[in-house]
């Protein structure tokens, strides 16, 4: 490859980096004991090495590196920092200058004694090392006094998991609903840790596509001959073994792993999309035509495509735990700036989620946990006035629950009051008059307003509110929803719930007034049929008993057409369901299940909000979107 | 002294046939249910060892009674019974904290090993 081109890039940063280099070294100079410059420094340092090795300047890597190991050993208290140090370390960073504008690609010698200097200074740590592991509990106490730890360092230490290990499982042969003797294996599984990457899917698990073996990951320290125990004694598992998967004839090898462009996922990603189209018109066009060859081809088809589907998503899977990475540091920046002690957790980052999806997430995130920290957690006196520990604490979870992803933001602080927020939104105009209770639903609509703040003060951070509404947004856009709960002097939790991946969902479709909407089935909670006779009137609103649950009814036809819907003694009704909330959609005929590719959609000025997107059917006609949670 | 059981189903068939099972297995069928709701009410004052569990039923179907169940006494021992075809309900069943199932028509048999797996 031609590097060429990319010296005056490397240039550029480099300088930029060696500026801030200087400017971390004099900072430090004046506080020896402040630990973000060291930080700074380390990753300037970090970032010159790796361009420079990429470039082939090994000169400059080789320097780089040996100044790096240097402060890897001051960050983790093996070395002091004393006045000779900062002077070798500002003797680095001037010869590294040098040697960036020098380095042409011609090799260049590196500077041999320096590095014999900066390995003599990182090795008088060795022998602390070697010190501090004959006795290890000693090894913070006696680092102390120096140069304390790092906070950022013991923050990833404390979310360090426990080792996540490959488990194999094979169901018996002739077992029954294999996939549910799956689901019972990985229920068990859950009470020695956390498991993730399940493969195949849960979802395809359910409808028994598989061959009875399935693999996950368990992060737990138990010994294997427990798990093993315990797994087997579900019942109908014919063995346990913890390796990996094999993939292809490359049989119980290691993973192997290549970097992709996402940009070519996505078009991995939109033409499988197409193709799930193409599919569904074939599978119709072959009906209609009646041909048994065609039939069983277009079958073939059709099960390819599936799994290429599937394949393709699976591709795009990523862990949370990329987006939540930045948030510890958040928290602690933050709790520093309020004057508030705040503990901060993060649970399941190992969760995965579409790339796409993941990708806008982490805004919305960033807002809730802003907001938990300026108006959640209350300062360390407050706390202790009303008998809680001064130190506040959020909690960041993930969790897979059915096809979407929970993602919680949960503090312990003074929670939100209810009669305060009521009364600004009367006063606002945002609730009528006679609404007297204000429930979680009804709260987070409020919040959400564009603007709303009840913040007394807006602080730097967030005034409550704009956050909401900015999370709100981004949040809806995905096709998720946003939750709230709360309790007086308890704490809040909001939750954001999106769909495992966009592009491709499975969606019911439905008839009102002569047209065609899909509703995506994650939000589809069971059909019934419209009984004239279970039919009451709730404080004026129609609403229908389902197996003795009061659930307010909607009409689609009167949602979209002007003309009244008759109201028959029986038709079909979508039971939706989002959270706990729950609606019967009344619509004219249901059209059964298809895969939908949600269409990029400008909504039209004017377009309901339960309207969510477009998609194309099987037979090549456009249909609607539903947004479920808009209909609630 | 004897194992004590719950079963729920609204077919006094199936209701019967399980009993039969059980008892010829030595266990004491204390208690019987209809529906849901009677499961969720019969489990709070019997507190049986093992519970059977249909899961479709008037009155909050199995699953939502195995949830009310579990939210109490998660170490509830809940057996489903379920008939082909039902699978993904089965698999929400288990998430919902029911410990093992069966499979109609039922053998005996595995009945037995189902609920000797689910008391171990």
């Amino acid at each position: 490859m031609d590097l060429s081109k990319y010296a005056a890039l490397f240039l550029a940063e480099s300088r930029e980096h060696l500026n801030a280099c200087n400017g971390s070294l004099l900072e430090w100079e004046r506080a020896p004991t402040s630990l973000e410059p060291v930080d700074r420094l380390f990753r300037a340092i970090h970032t010159i090495k790796g361009m420079a090795a990429t470039m082939g300047y090994a000169g400059v890597a080789q320097l780089a590196h040996a100044a790096e190991n240097l402060l890897d050993a001051i960050r983790h208290n093996r070395v002091s920092a004393d006045p000779a140090i900062f002077q070798l370390l500002f003797r680095v960073v001037d010869t590294l200058g040098g040697a960036v504008e020098a380095a042409d690609g011609t090799e260049q010698a590196a500077d041999a004694d320096l590095i014999a200097e900066l390995n003599a200074a990182a090795l008088a740590s060795q022998g602390t090392r070697t010190r501090a592991e004959a006795n290890p509990e000693s090894d913070d106490s006696q680092a102390l006094p120096t140069s304390p730890p790092i906070p950022e360092s013991k923050l990833r230490r404390a979310t360090d998991a426990p080792r996540s290990r490959p488990v194999q499982v094979v169901i018996s042969r002739g077992a029954a609903m294999r996939g549910a003797r799956a689901a019972l294996v990985l229920r068990r599984a859950e009470a020695f840790g956390a498991v993730s990457g399940v493969q195949p899917p849960l979802a395809q698990l359910e409808r028994d596509e598989f061959d009875g073996r399935f693999f996950f990951r368990l992060q737990s320290e138990r010994p294997e001959q427990e798990i093993e125990a315990t797994l087997m004694a579900v019942g109908e598992v014919q063995s346990v073994q913890f390796e990996e998967p094999a993939l292809g004839g490359d049989a119980g090898g290691p993973r192997r792993q290549i970097r992709v462009d996402l940009r070519r996922l996505d078009a991995l990603m939109k033409q499988v999309g197409e193709l799930v189209v193409a599919k569904n018109r074939l599978a119709a066009l072959s009906t209609e035509a009646g041909d048994a060859a065609l039939i069983e081809l277009s079958g073939r088809i059709s099960r390819l495509v599936s799994s290429m589907q599937a394949e393709v998503l699976a591709s795009r899977m990523t862990p949370v735990g990329e987006v939540f990475e930045r948030f510890p540091r958040l928290a602690r920046d933050l709790s520093r700036e309020l004057g508030k002690q705040i503990r901060f957790d993060m649970e399941g980052e190992e969760i995965e989620l579409d790339r796409s999806i993941l990708d806008e997430i982490g805004d919305p995130l960033l807002h809730l946990i802003r907001n938990a920290a300026d108006h959640g957690i209350e300062p360390p006196d407050q706390r202790v006035a009303a008998g809680k520990s001064s130190e506040g604490r959020i909690l960041l979870s993930a969790a897979r629950e059915r096809n979407t992803v929970a993602l919680r933001v949960t503090d312990d602080g003074r929670g939100i009051d209810r009669a305060r927020i009521l009364a600004q939104a009367h006063r606002e105009g945002v609730a009528a008059d006679e609404v007297d209770t204000l429930t979680d639903d009804l709260l987070v609509r409020v919040l959400a307003r564009p603007g709303f703040s009840t913040a007394g003060t807006i602080s730097g951070v967030s005034g409550r509110g704009v956050g909401v509404d900015v999370a709100m947004t981004r949040v809806r856009a995905l096709g998720g929803t946003l939750e709230v709960r709360t309790e007086l002097g308890r704490g809040s939790t909001f939750l954001i719930r999106v769909p495992l991946t966009l592009a491709i969902v499975r969606a019911l479709l439905a008839e009102a007034g002569g047209e065609r909407y899909a509703v995506p089935l994650a939000y589809v909670a069971e059909t019934v049929e419209f009984d004239r006779r279970a039919v009451t009137s709730v404080r004026g609103r129609e609403t229908l008993v389902v197996r003795d649950q009061v659930i307010p009814t909607v009409h689609l036809q009167d949602l979209v057409s002007t003309r009244k819907a008759s109201r028959s003694a029986r038709q079909p009704t979508v039971i939706l369901e989002v959270g706990q909330r729950r609606t019967a959609l009344v619509v004219d005929a249901l059209l059964g299940q298809q895969d939908i590719v949600v269409e990029p959609f400008d909504a039209p000025r004017g377009l309901p909000p339960f309207i969510g997107g477009a998609t194309i059917l099987a037979d090549g006609k456009p249909a609607l979107i539903l947004d479920a949670a808009a209909l609630l | 002294m004897n194992q004590t059981v719950l079963v729920c189903d609204d077919a006094i068939f199936m209701r019967t046939m399980i009993s039969d099972i059980l008892s010829q297995a030595g266990f004491e069928v204390v208690g019987e249910a209809e529906s849901g709701l009677q499961a969720v009410e019969k489990y709070r004052s019997l507190k049986p060892d093992l519970v059977t569990m249909d899961i479709v039923m008037p009155d909050m179907g199995g699953i939502e009674a195995v949830r009310e169940i579990c939210k109490n006494h998660p170490e509830a021992k809940i057996l489903m019974c379920s008939a082909m075809g039902q699978q993904a309900l089965v698999v929400e069943a288990i998430q919902a904290g029911a410990k093992d199932f069966v499979v109609k028509p039922f053998q005996p048999s595995r009945v037995l090993e189902a609920v000797q797996r689910v008391l171990a």
